[in-house]
């Protein structure tokens, strides 16, 4: 018995308090980690108003663009329909600063918002152009900056072609094809009249559809869009006029049109995809190298330069 | 005149039941209150407070995704509330609410080792099967002779006060 009451040390409330003061640090800290895995996510839980960003070249996928900014319709549209699933949230802005990318991919967010329930919004930031600007037609509501760039409506599928430059070096481009028009837009071979138009023809048709369902969002004619559809870009007052856009604005007018809309008093909440170390690492490097070649960047700021998917179609 | 009275005597017995499930209230105020707030946000922003059980359950039928949240928040929070047991009895014998009620944890067999501090608190893990605990433990000390719970049949230990004479 006697050395089991050795066993019972003594209680003071000063050590206690020190103790309870560590053991809240190091829950402070372990939040910190928590957050790490959870973080983005329990941000997106509170809130009424999501903000999902579509900025970068809109593609399928973001496979192999380590250090360039590109929107994967995959993740955009699981991001739109988090927001969708949330009873929380009552209405969504799109926060577009994209020159637009994949036709396919544009087309797939525009029916991913489409088919959400709430009030949609597009806030055309910078640039909201081509497939970006197909995107925002797609919401209820399109507000931009008297300065933003939008509208680009048109197909472009251009590439550089080699063809002179493998004469010049003697090269020879061995053609070993089974279907007449299996190399069509090989850059090392020039293009045939007859290839020209196969491909022109498909573009046209994809400028086709681009403007029907322009049309069909913006609910507008056909024959009024095309109007705008000649791949200029516009300006936000022009746009305005036009019918592109609904109102010259910026975030406050968005929220503006929501909280009248559905008599709310919007809390935004931002909707990001989850990223991870190697995201976090090649954002950190992507701003390192944009901040060392400043005026070279400058110089390349040019949306052709974009089109790094050679032989795919860009809107 | 000198009475030759006996003098107090003191002996550690097993603690009385009431004290006991005082002593449990008054630790998990303490953890609700300071241990667990770096916690609270996550649970705060996860769950809408303005919902009824069957909004909540709609919820989270919607979103499935949450409970895998849920289920990582609840897992740090239950290893904050098993630290603090562990580290309050692993320096004083006691916690908090103990220390009011004036109770005592010891070993059975000689010095308190650490796995017995772990096996005392695993019922607070929120995985099965330790959550079966819950309500086996507890249900222990009513009906095991040395009004031990479970885990502390299993870890060895017992939860002792002083007794005066």
């Amino acid at each position: 018995m006697a050395k089991k009451q050795e066993d019972i040390r003594e209680f003071t409330w000063g050590r206690a308090v020190f103790l309870l003061i560590t053991l809240v640090a190091v829950g402070f800290i372990l939040s910190i980690i928590m957050s790490l895995f959870i973080g983005s996510d329990v941000e997106s839980l509170s809130g009424n108003v999501a903000v999902i960003p579509v900025k970068g070249v809109i593609l399928g996928d973001d496979g192999d663009y380590l250090f360039d900014e590109v929107v994967s319709s995959e993740e955009a549209i699981e991001l739109i329909e988090k927001a969708a699933e949330n009873p929380n949230i009552k209405a969504i802005i799109l926060e577009i600063n994209s020159p637009g990318g994949s036709p396919v991919a544009s087309e797939e967010i525009a029916n991913a918002i489409k088919k959400t329930n709430k009030t949609t919004v597009a806030w055309i930031r910078e640039v909201g152009a081509s497939g970006a600007y197909w995107v925002a037609s797609s919401s209820d509501y399109i507000v931009a900056s008297r300065m933003s760039i939008t509208g680009s409506i048109g197909v472009i599928g251009s590439y550089l072609e080699f063809e002179g430059l493998v004469n010049r070096y003697n090269l020879t481009y061995r053609r070993l094809v089974s279907g007449k028009y299996k190399d069509i837009g090989d850059p090392f071979k020039e293009l045939t009249q007859e290839e020209q138009e196969i491909l022109q023809k498909n573009l046209d048709s994809i400028r086709d559809f681009f403007v029907e369902e322009v049309a069909k969002n913006r609910n507008m004619k056909k024959y009024e869009v095309e109007k705008a559809a000649n791949g200029l870009f516009y300006l936000g007052e022009e746009a305005k006029k036009l019918g592109l856009i609904d109102e010259i604005g910026g975030k406050d007018e968005a929220i503006k049109f929501i909280e009248e809309k559905e008599a709310i008093t919007a809390e935004l909440v931002d909707y990001e995809p989850e990223k991870s170390l190697l995201d976090l690492f090649s954002d950190i490097m992507s701003k390192q190298s944009f901040n060392a070649g400043m005026g070279f960047g400058k110089a390349l700021l040019n949306p052709n330069l974009y089109n790094k998917v050679v032989n795919q179609y860009i809107i | 005149m000198k009475l030759n009275l006996p003098e107090d005597r003191e002996f550690t017995g097993p603690s009385l039941l009431w004290k006991r499930v005082m002593a449990f209230l008054i630790d998990m105020l303490a953890v609700n209150f300071f241990v667990l707030i770096p916690f609270k946000p996550f649970f705060s922003e996860l769950f809408p407070s303005d919902y009824s059980f069957s909004q909540m359950y709609a919820y989270l039928n919607s979103n499935p995704h949450f409970i895998s949240r849920i289920t990582i928040v609840s897992v740090f929070m239950s290893f904050m509330i098993m630290l603090y047991f562990i580290s309050f009895e692993a320096k004083f014998r006691q916690s908090i609410g103990k220390k009011l009620m004036n109770l005592h944890v010891r070993s059975q067999s000689n010095e308190l080792k650490l796995w017995q501090h772990f096996i005392r608190n695993i019922l607070f893990l929120p995985i099965f099967p330790f959550i079966l605990l819950w309500v086996l433990d507890p249900l222990f000390m009513f009906f095991s002779k040395s009004k031990q719970t479970l885990t502390e049949i299993l870890s060895k230990t017992e939860v002792v006060q002083k007794y005066n004479f």
